[in-house]
């Protein structure tokens, strides 16, 4: 991951956390929220890998935090998990499928619930596991629905970055 | 040659692969670990410390990035609660008019219900009465299908065999009596109108204790006559019809005695006649009954 890439990666991270916090947040459909933050981090973590999926997720989440002024480092320390795994699926089987950033929005929406609710729960504050989990396959949905543009976006916004990648793993044979 | 396995090379990992594996994992095990030590620091000390002040500024710095977002989300914001307001405006409408339907089906009963009540009134003041049939009990009933012309002389009652209502059973109004019960089914009734054709009951007037037999008058219009009555036998206009009750052991009378039946309106006599002709104009509404008792016995092996 170039330079380059980590700025518009991180750009487009700390645009995506403000876009979250100030906006998507309060768009309810049936209990749950779109989460656009969470979305873009999978997206850079399989195109960019677990690391930069793990800085990524821990950065966004302390602006998600310092934002909304909650409990720092909460937010980061289930991105940052997320973002890792997601980059390490990205890594290893997910990258060139077509279904994985919608199976990865798919399954990280799931952990990264119920991750804060565990979190939150630990830490003895508020963790309604019931409104969790009916507001669980809207949340999905609702991710999913936000999948595919910004997939697209990310995949276009880190192109060059992608090829100067892809160039440098070609092996020379003989 | 085919069929035979080939034995693949194993991979030789790259050099720079164990280098990444563990730069991959440091890096998100420190970032776990600053994490957890953000949450550790954050969570005992809420309201004060040096993190405390951080999240200040850091917040103070995010809030024109944040305010801008909301500006610019603006416009979004309101189109989706313009289309959200009129989404739930519509349902709102679809549920206010539901609900309009379903108080106007209820305040349809309750009236339905209502006009019910004065007929029940009178039922339960003849079955208080000293006229009622001691021997009987009366099983109260809505009627739910009315005559429906001048040809039909029967109504449908809502209850049947399996509320105790047999074939023969007397039918009274809070007038008086109103027929008999002419077919059972298990949640229904047939009840022919003591106006119907062919309908004899045995009959006498409580002022004079003459007796005869009540029929409906072959002129019609709802009125009936008291026939079988001797000239010499003396009726007067005004007089109260009522059922004469069984006198014969082995052809018991249908209707227990006293039933109220109504009363004389007119009393004529022929000197070609061998009985009088008395019209009795019953006491019970024929035509517009919403309720009436069923009298059934006491004993149940009467």
């Amino acid at each position: 991951m170039t330079l380059v890439d980590g700025v518009k990666a991180a750009a487009l991270l700390f645009v995506a956390a403000i876009a979250q916090v100030s906006v998507f947040s309060q768009l309810h459909v049936f209990g749950a929220v779109p989460d656009v933050l969470l979305v873009s981090l999978v997206a850079i973590a399989l195109l960019r890998g677990s690391i930069a999926g793990a800085v990524g997720g821990f950065l966004a989440g302390l602006v998600v935090d310092t934002a909304t002024l909650g409990t720092m480092g909460l937010t980061s320390l289930v991105l940052t998990v997320s973002g890792y795994w997601i980059g390490r699926y990205g890594e290893t089987t997910g990258r060139d499928r077509a279904h994985a950033p919608f199976l990865s929005i798919a399954v990280v929406t799931v952990l990264y619930e119920v991750g804060l609710l565990v979190v939150h729960f630990v830490l003895g504050e508020s963790a309604p596991a019931g409104a969790v989990v009916r507001s669980l396959v809207p949340a999905i949905v609702l991710n999913l629905i936000f999948t595919a543009p910004l997939y697209a976006l990310v995949r276009r916004l880190l192109r060059s970055g992608e090829r100067e990648e892809l160039t440098a793993e070609v092996q020379l044979l003989g | 040659m085919l069929a035979s396995s080939v034995q693949r090379s194993k991979p030789t990992p790259r050099p720079s692969q164990a280098r990444n594996a563990l730069i991959r994992r440091t890096v998100v095990v420190v970032l776990v670990l600053l994490a957890l030590t953000l949450v550790t620091i954050s969570f005992r000390s809420p309201t004060a410390g040096a993190l405390h002040d951080m999240q200040g500024a850091g917040s103070t710095v995010l809030r024109p990035f944040q305010v801008a977002a909301t500006r610019v989300a603006q416009p979004f914001r309101d189109a989706y609660d313009y289309v959200d307001s009129l989404a739930n405006a519509r349902a709102e409408n679809k549920k206010l008019k539901r609900q309009n339907a379903d108080l106007r089906t209820s305040a349809l009963i309750a009236a339905a219900k209502l006009a019910k009540y004065p007929d029940y009134k009178k039922l339960l003041q003849l079955e208080q009465g000293q006229t009622f049939p001691a021997d009987f009990r009366a099983i109260n009933v809505g009627v739910i299908s009315f005559p429906s012309g001048p040809f039909t002389h029967t109504l449908t009652i809502a209850r049947g065999s399996t509320s105790g209502i047999r074939k023969s059973s007397p039918v009274v109004s809070g007038g008086g009596l109103v027929g008999i019960v002419s077919n059972v089914f298990p949640h229904t009734a047939i009840v022919t109108l003591i106006n119907a054709p062919n309908n004899f009951v045995a009959a006498r007037d409580l002022h004079t204790r003459v007796r005869g037999g009540i029929e409906p008058s072959p002129a019609g219009g709802g009125t009936l006559i008291l026939s079988e009555v001797a000239k010499q036998q003396r009726v007067e206009e005004g007089d109260a019809i009522v059922t004469d009750g069984t006198h014969n052991a082995r052809y018991r009378d249908l209707y227990p005695y006293g039933i109220p039946i109504g009363r004389v309106s007119s009393v004529g006599v022929t000197d070609t006649a061998t009985f009088l002709q008395v019209q009795v104009q019953p006491f019970a509404n024929l035509g517009s009954l919403d309720a009436v008792g069923v009298l059934v016995p006491k004993k149940q092996n009467r």
